[in-house]
């Protein structure tokens, strides 16, 4: 001991420093001097005040040599042009690059360990921070000066490396699962699966001893983070997507998320051979308990977990986004990838996304004038069914459907469609008709009560994103597919009374007394829109049955006639009340003296049934039976309007007339009767021998082939409908408005447009039509009066002319 | 040619043989009904008085009904009568 310290006295401080800094950096065993040796060195150079420097030497020492040597070396390892061609090479090249930093940085790093271990012992003193700190400071040396600037090889090969590993490691994971198959073995294919070389030289099982040990290396020198994760986020993402893509796409009607459940977690399974080192390291460090040690991995692991159930979140919504009209399109069909979505939306931030998204969706592939109204229903209907699944909030519904909300209130024929799906018309949407006879209906009175009986604890709040300006946005958003549709109109008045049209269309159509369906529609429409609605339906369905009722009297009375004085026409009569049917077009027919006279007789039987009360024939109204015989041929049961029955009537007793002639005897314009016409041409009854004239073919023989027949197209649009249209109805609703309009103007000389509107709101309030009648309908009833010169306007202010005062 | 009608049905709309359009008293229309009806026609009749105005049959009982003193009628005052055999 003496002799130690008196060789130490000696030599002096240059041979303590030597001793302590080789002891530092040269840690080859056996030590080169004793531990007692370096002891009294350092004890020497505490005393002398020199301590503190030995650590900042270390660090310098250190830097300095990574920067000159270690650093330069690794790169040129990792570039070595020889290895450029081959993966495996590369892969070895990588991990030799490694290996290579480790064995230079050793040195180093025992050192550091060993004085953070006198550190932390306060051998002599000496003072700083201990083993763990100055690891740090170490780690942080390293990776400042390696990955300050790293060329993109280094992630270029990581990324490789670690794509080949984690397709090795996936293609095991399913020999695994195969295992238990055995003809899934010969596939035929003699290059591996996993390392994409052939059979003989495959390298998965080196592959997999690679990773390990550069997983290793790189969590000794704490890299692992700084030079995976980038990679590894990397590939998550493209394997994700990849099979996202190969799976998922265009394919709505099976649920993956329990299948990328399962892939995931075999994910894991690589990650954690990844990141096992980590564990490993992080155990035999600092942690040497088992228990803790498999916390510390599972936290990474669960990390990393998290991560991959984002991006796969993430990806899935983004694709179903993408694809969400064609999934609302394909709906019911298409419901395990609208629970899909709904369960990753509420995962990712994408609302506002995928609202964007789906409106203009909406907007480009639906809402253009090459689309039918009727699709267009169709697919709000879906939209209704399939948004509700997956936001029961309504919001995304409701913000959503907008558009074509305003879409289809441009739509003539909205009311119209909507309505004959309702009452199961049309053979594309029977959603409607079935919605409708769905048990437990929504009222549309009470729909918007506030107190809807809810549980408050139930209550949610709106998400963020719904519709501040909507004023119902308190009220509980609607699902219900009916009353989101009449609520398009803002008014079921609207739709009432169109379907009060297509009934008295059809009760006037089918002739046949027959009511069952319409009955039964009433029935439930009436749950639906009220008692009070349908009570116009309810008395015209009446008279359907009143009006059998009177016929089967009369046609009785009439039978016990004594045979002369039988009808000559067998005559059935539709006896409606007229104050509740929709107005009927009026159009003048003069039937021949026959017809006009059985109803004649048909009338008076009826004032004998009821008193007081007589009948008023629409003569163009209803269908007549008939056979047409001709010299060589018969047309039997024939359907046709009146006109046409008193065309060919007339014809009867004279083979030939002029056009102008049989207009003036019918009463019916020229023009009319010239359409009318065109079906007997077609049917080859008659034929226009010369412009204008028209007489009987009574063989069939000399008619001329081919004939004309297709410009003869009965092309009588009006002919189907026997009501008014819904913007005649509307015109004659704001006639009436014209003498307050007339007035209001006479005493106030001038309005502008939204003054008038006001004040005919405030004035005329109480009539059905003017809740209806919005500004824009006004202003285009004022234009065309204007056209017609009764109203004039300057400056966006109406006058009436001076002439009219 | 000849044509042979085997069936003619024909549309028609009933209406009251009256004077005038409206009943006195709702104002509403003699082919429609009553404020407090729903069904016209049958359900619904109209009466006559010897003054030969008419009214809703609901409507004219009720205003009778709320005479005390006279039974008039609405219109011109005079003593109401039914007009015998007309109504329904």
């Amino acid at each position: 001991m003496n002799d130690n310290s008196a060789v130490l006295m000696l030599h002096g401080l240059p041979a303590a420093w030597d001793t302590v800094t080789a002891a530092l950096v040269s840690p080859s065993t056996p030590p080169p001097v004793t531990d007692e040796s370096v002891s009294e060195a350092l004890t020497l150079l505490c005393k002398k005040g020199l301590g503190q420097y030995v650590e900042g030497w270390l660090l310098e020492t250190l830097q300095v040599s990574l920067a000159s040597h270690v650093a330069p070396e690794f790169w040129a390892g990792l570039q070595q042009p020889e290895v450029e061609t081959q993966e495996r090479a590369r892969a070895v090249a990588l991990l030799e690059a490694f290996r290579t930093l480790l064995r230079r940085l050793q040195p180093f790093l025992c050192g550091l360990e060993r004085l953070g271990t006198w550190q932390d012992e306060g051998r002599a003193g000496l003072l700083g921070p201990g083993a763990h700190g100055l690891r740090e400071r170490a780690f942080s040396i390293i990776r400042a000066i390696l990955l300050f600037s790293p060329p993109p090889v280094l992630q270029q090969r990581v990324l490789e490396f670690y794509s080949r590993t984690f397709s090795v490691y996936m293609s095991q994971m399913e020999e695994q699962i195969e295992a238990d198959d055995v003809a899934a073995e010969s596939n035929g294919n003699d290059t591996c699966t996993g390392c994409a070389a052939a059979q003989q030289v495959c390298w998965c099982q080196d592959a997999l001893e690679q990773l390990q040990e550069f997983s290793h290396i790189l969590s000794r020198l704490q890299l692992l983070e700084r030079v995976s994760s980038e990679a590894v986020t990397n590939i998550l993402h493209r394997l994700i997507e990849q099979r996202m893509e190969q799976r998922c796409r265009g394919e709505y009607e099976r649920s993956f998320l329990s299948d990328f459940n399962e892939w995931l977690e075999q994910v894991l399974g690589w990650l954690s051979r990844v990141f096992a080192s980590e564990v490993g390291e992080a155990g035999s460090n600092t942690l040497p308990t088992d228990g803790m040690l498999d916390y510390i991995g599972s936290t990474i692991l669960q990390r990393w977990r998290c991560h991959m159930q984002q991006f796969f979140c993430r990806i899935y919504v983004n694709m179903r986004i993408e694809e969400l009209f064609s999934i609302i399109r394909d709906f019911p069909e298409s419901t395990p990838a609208v629970e899909d979505l709904k369960f990753c939306l509420e995962r990712t931030n994408q609302r506002q996304q995928l609202l964007t998204s789906l409106k203009s969706a909406f907007e480009t592939r639906l809402l253009h004038p090459g689309v039918h109204t009727s699709d267009i229903i169709t697919v709000y209907i879906s939209a209704i069914k399939a948004l509700r699944e997956l936001d029961p909030s309504m919001v995304i519904l409701q913000v959503a459907c907008q558009p074509i909300r305003k879409y289809l209130r441009t739509r003539e024929d909205t009311v119209r469609q909507i309505v004959a799906s309702l009452t199961g018309d049309t053979e594309g949407c029977s959603e409607l008709a079935s919605e409708l006879s769905r048990a437990d209906p929504v009222t549309l009175e009470t729909q918007d009560s506030e107190d809807e009986g809810s549980d408050p604890e139930e209550w949610t709040p709106d998400p963020t994103d719904a519709l501040t300006v909507d004023k119902t946005g308190s009220k509980r958003r609607s699902s219900d597919i009916i009353s989101l549709l009449v609520s398009i109109f803002g008014s079921k008045e609207i739709f009432i009374d169109e379907y009060k049209t297509v009934l008295a269309d059809r009760l006037l159509h089918q002739l046949n007394y027959n009511t069952a369906r319409e009955i039964r529609n009433v029935e439930l429409l009436k749950l639906r829109f009220g008692e009070s609605h349908m009570h116009y339906c309810e008395v015209m369905l009446k008279d359907v049955a009143d009006s059998r009722r009177i016929n089967t009297n009369i046609h009785e009375e009439e039978a016990r006639l004594p045979e002369e004085e039988q009808p000559s026409v067998p005559l059935s009569a539709m006896i409606l009340s007229s104050e509740f049917w929709p107005q009927l077009k009026e159009e003048k027919l003069e039937l021949p003296a026959a017809i006009s006279k059985s109803m004649e007789t048909y009338t008076h039987r009826f004032e004998k049934l009821k008193a007081m009360r007589t009948l008023s024939w629409k003569p163009h109204l209803g269908s007549v039976t008939l056979d047409v015989e001709l010299e060589d041929r018969t047309l039997t049961n024939l359907s046709v309007s009146p006109i046409h029955a008193a065309i060919i009537l007339h014809f009867q007793e004279k083979g030939t007339w002029a056009l102008e002639e049989l207009s003036g005897v019918l009463g019916v314009p020229q023009e009319l009767l010239r359409r009318k016409l065109a079906l007997w041409q077609q049917h080859g009854v008659l034929q226009e021998e010369s412009p204008g004239r028209y007489s009987v073919l009574e063989k069939a023989s000399s008619r001329e082939r081919p004939d004309r027949g297709i410009m003869l197209i009965d092309s009588d649009e009006e002919g189907d409908s026997n009501t008014t249209t819904q913007s005649e109805q509307r015109e004659e609703k704001l006639q009436l408005f014209w003498a307050y309009i007339q007035a209001m103007l006479t005493n106030l000389e001038s309005m502008t447009l939204e003054r008038i509107h006001s004040m005919l709101r405030m004035f005329v309030a109480t009539g059905p039509g003017v809740t209806e009648m919005d500004v824009n309908e006004l202003q285009a009833f004022l234009q065309k009066k204007v056209r017609d010169h009764q109203l004039i306007v300057s400056a966006g202010v109406y006058r009436l002319p001076k002439t009219t005062q | 040619m000849k044509v042979k009608i085997k069936q003619w049905h024909g549309v028609a709309s009933w209406l009251w043989v009256a004077n005038d359009e409206n009943c006195g008293i709702c104002r509403a229309p003699f082919n429609g009904c009553c404020p407090d009806c729903k069904v016209p026609g049958d359900d619904c009749p109209l009466v006559w008085g010897q003054c030969s105005h008419c009214f809703h049959m609901h409507c004219i009982l009720k205003w009778l009904n709320s005479q005390q003193v006279q039974q008039q009628c609405p219109m011109c005052r005079q003593e109401w009568k039914f007009k015998e055999g007309e109504t329904t």
